[in-house]
């Protein structure tokens, strides 16, 4: 994989293992935020990045809704048609899928170094991609569409993305209307088929400082292109993250079957509508951790009040065939009920999360749609009851249920919910939370520390305190995005992981350490001293340790 | 799907951006929020249901309406929707041709799945036609007689001015109350049959051609 290394600013002094003797850590057994039963499906999505980068396939969950619906029927005795036809549909649509992955499995190879340094040859002269560098060749010829790639405006973005078919249709692009894009799409769609004629997959272009990630995945091309300090890998990651929005919108099968179909499909159609929450979910992704880390943010709330919340959602919204009930403000999780033995995936929750933060239509009325969780269940949809249970709008139900006609159903235990929670004060509770935003990182009183990201890896939930000065302009909170993307980079590099890395950088110092238990990304000021540093992370992790009742959600309630 | 508390069940079908959540709004809350909120943040995601109590002839009557999406991805979901219905608004967009062309594709659906479904049609957008004729893409005596052949109504709102808005919602009403009174439709009984045989197979037609 060609990986450009880029190190934070002028790095000082970066060193990984030769400061364990002279202090001492806090012992690992009493990791903040633990919990012994598992609040959310855990698996890591970076562990499945690297599997997919050799095996070439992300393992889906299939067939869930299929067997809920099927027990659903077996109980009523009465399988109705469309059920039925359902059944039918999502098994044919299982096989057809399965015996795709497996072509695709087959024709995967391991990478080359030669075709890669070819590669980047290409990307140079032919394509144009180093835009400042070579504005003098033009192999394309002039026309509108040229002007606009080359205009300014355009290729000053920080990070593109590009969703294109097989074929070479374009389907997306974050910045401009993709229609304008259709000669960049096709060259991007000439690089990839030419690695493929190989028998090989195109990864990773570095060109400059500009990154190129490429990821095939059911007759998709997915292409991130950034100047920032992402990675591949968490490129990888957030064209996976798209990629599941697909699938969201659309489930596995229907995509699939609609490509099998028509090779020559214009995606757009089926898609119309839904080009915000792309939009949304990739603006979410430059402003939240969560999604990096593959984990939740919980809203801070004493537990007792948690406890009110999430007991009212079991006893009234007791409903057959209800799989989760979760209650979502301002896209932090303030309770979550499940169906035994489903978790939810924090990929799918962070979905649920961008559709109602890129919506503004369930602020209006209560809304019944459907919506697939590619990590739950890829191959059908779940039917999502949405509405908020305030008046401003702050805390938004949702109930997913498998069964389509239940809308009625669950409307009234939302009254019954929302009775229930207004007479406990538990929404005034919540709405108070709110106010105060999350806290401030004084409130740990430690000093140097000026932010930190903390993770629970066993419950897959993460905290940290909100962005106070000196980030507190949008410019150095990107700054300060861009090096949690670094230290978090350097602690999960595929080649070299690290257990702990300590980085002084020209402005702050930067320590990162990942334990079985929690990961853990602290920004310190640049004098910080190495024995400083490593007391005040242990201070930290009591104070997490005191506090976690309240960040974190520790357990796992079912129907 | 059947409402619980709901006397009648009216749903709302047409192509995306047609104006049918515009409508709603208008209606249950009496506001208008298409000038300053960009239509693209508040495309209806799935359905959304709302509900109204209006009196007619001194008796409450409450209506369920579902506000349905008009992208595209959602047509299979739609009849969950309709099932059961009393009345559809099938709105389009006075100054779009292709919504109108949407609208016969949902005429010919509800007289495939649901016949008893009253059809009321409905051009949105009448202020901007009322300020620039010239935009008018739908001429009224085309929509009059699509109307008569589907036994519907045909009405010209503008949920900016709240033109005609309420009108649909309280014929619906009057049409139910009447229904209750008498449960055989004695008004159209002449020509309802013969028509509708008529008018079935060729409506269905021109919805498969869309």
């Amino acid at each position: 994989m060609a990986t450009d290394h880029r190190e934070a600013e002028q790095p000082v002094n970066t060193s990984d293992s030769d400061f364990q003797e002279d202090v001492e850590f806090v012992e690992t057994n009493c990791v903040p935020g633990k919990c012994n039963s598992a609040v959310f499906d855990t698996t890591d999505e970076l562990d499945d990045l690297t599997l997919n980068l050799a095996n070439g396939v992300i393992q889906n969950h299939r067939g869930t809704i299929t067997s809920l619906i099927r027990k659903r029927a077996k109980r009523s005795n009465t399988l109705k048609d469309e059920e039925a036809d359902q059944d039918l549909a999502n098994s044919i649509a299982s096989e057809e899928a399965n015996s795709i992955e497996q072509s695709e499995l087959s024709s995967e190879l391991s990478e080359d170094e030669n075709v890669k340094n070819g590669l980047e040859d290409l990307s140079l002269q032919d394509t144009e991609s180093v835009p400042e560098e070579s504005p003098s060749v033009t192999l394309i010829p002039s026309s509108s569409e040229t002007d606009y790639v080359n205009s300014l405006e355009w290729k000053q973005q920080k990070k593109h993305i590009f969703i294109l078919s097989e074929s070479g249709k374009p389907i997306y692009s974050r910045h401009g209307s993709e229609d304008k894009l259709v000669t960049v799409m096709g060259v991007m769609q000439a690089l990839v088929s030419f690695v493929q004629d190989d028998k090989d997959n195109l990864r990773s272009i570095v060109a400059g400082d500009h990154t190129f990630v490429f990821m095939n995945r059911d007759h998709l091309t997915f292409v991130g292109v950034t100047r920032g300090r992402e990675s591949t890998q968490q490129m990888l990651l957030q064209l996976t993250y798209m990629y599941n929005q697909v699938i969201s919108v659309l489930t596995h099968s229907t995509l699939v079957r609609t490509f099998k179909q028509h090779r020559n499909f214009d995606l757009r159609r089926p898609l119309s509508g839904a080009e915000k929450f792309f939009d949304n979910l990739l603006n979410l992704m430059d402003v939240e951790p969560g999604l990096l880390l593959t984990s939740v943010r919980c809203l801070p709330l004493d537990s007792s009040v948690r406890d009110i919340v999430s007991q009212t959602i079991v006893q009234h919204a007791k409903v057959k065939d209800l799989v989760f009930a979760l209650i979502i403000a301002q896209n932090q999780l303030v309770a979550l009920v499940r169906m035994k033995r489903y978790y939810l995936h924090p990929m799918d929750l962070h979905l649920i999360i961008n559709l109602i933060n890129a919506s503004e239509s369930f602020k209006a009325a209560e809304s019944w749609t459907p919506i697939c969780l590619p990590k739950f269940d890829a191959t059908g949809f779940l039917q999502a009851y949405v509405s908020y249970l305030d008046e401003e709008c702050q805390s938004c139900l949702l109930l997913l249920s498998v069964d389509i006609e239940a809308f009625y159903t669950l409307s009234e235990c939302r009254a019954k919910i929302k009775e229930r929670l207004d007479r406990y004060n538990a929404l005034t509770a919540i709405g108070n939370s709110l106010q105060r935003h999350s806290y401030s990182v004084q409130q740990c009183s430690i000093g140097d520390l000026r932010h930190f990201l903390y993770k629970a890896r066993s419950t897959a939930q993460y905290t940290s305190p909100e962005l106070g000065p000196p980030y507190n302009t949008p410019e150095q909170q990107d700054r300060l995005f861009g090096l949690y993307h670094f230290l978090h980079d350097k602690v999960h590099s595929v080649s070299r992981p690290l257990k702990l890395l300590y980085h002084v950088g020209k402005y702050e110092t930067l320590l990162g350490w990942v334990t079985q238990g929690f990961e853990l990304y602290a920004v310190f000021g640049p004098l910080v001293t190495k024995n400083v540093a490593i007391h005040a992370v242990n201070k930290l992790l009591r104070w997490i340790k005191r506090e976690e009742d309240r960040l974190f959600i520790l357990s796992s309630v079912t129907f | 799907m059947s409402g619980a508390k709901v006397d009648i069940k009216v749903v709302l079908l047409g192509k995306a951006y047609a104006g049918k959540t515009s409508l709603v709004e208008r209606y249950i809350h009496n506001r208008f929020s298409g000038d300053t909120v960009p239509y693209q943040n508040v495309i209806t995601i799935g359905a959304a249901f709302g509900a109204k109590t209006v009196s007619v002839d001194n008796k409450n009557v409450i209506i369920g309406i579902w506000d349905t999406a008009g992208s595209e991805r959602y047509e299979a979901m739609s009849r969950i929707y309709y099932r059961g219905a009393k009345a559809a608004i099938i709105c389009y967009d006075l100054s779009d041709r292709s919504s109108f062309d949407r609208a016969r594709f949902w005429i010919g659906e509800l007289q495939k799945h649901e016949e008893g479904c009253q059809i009321h049609l409905c051009g949105t957008k009448y202020d901007l036609i009322a300020e620039n004729p010239e935009l008018r893409k739908i001429e009224e005596r085309e929509t009059a007689a699509l109307a008569q052949d589907v036994r519907g109504k045909v009405y010209e709102t503008s949920s900016k001015s709240g033109k005609d808005v309420a009108l649909i919602f309280t014929n619906i009403a009057s049409d139910y109350l009447k229904s209750l009174k008498n449960t055989e439709v004695e008004d159209n009984k002449e020509y309802m049959v013969p028509l509708r045989d008529a008018s079935n197979k060729r409506f269905v037609c021109s919805g498969c051609k869309i």
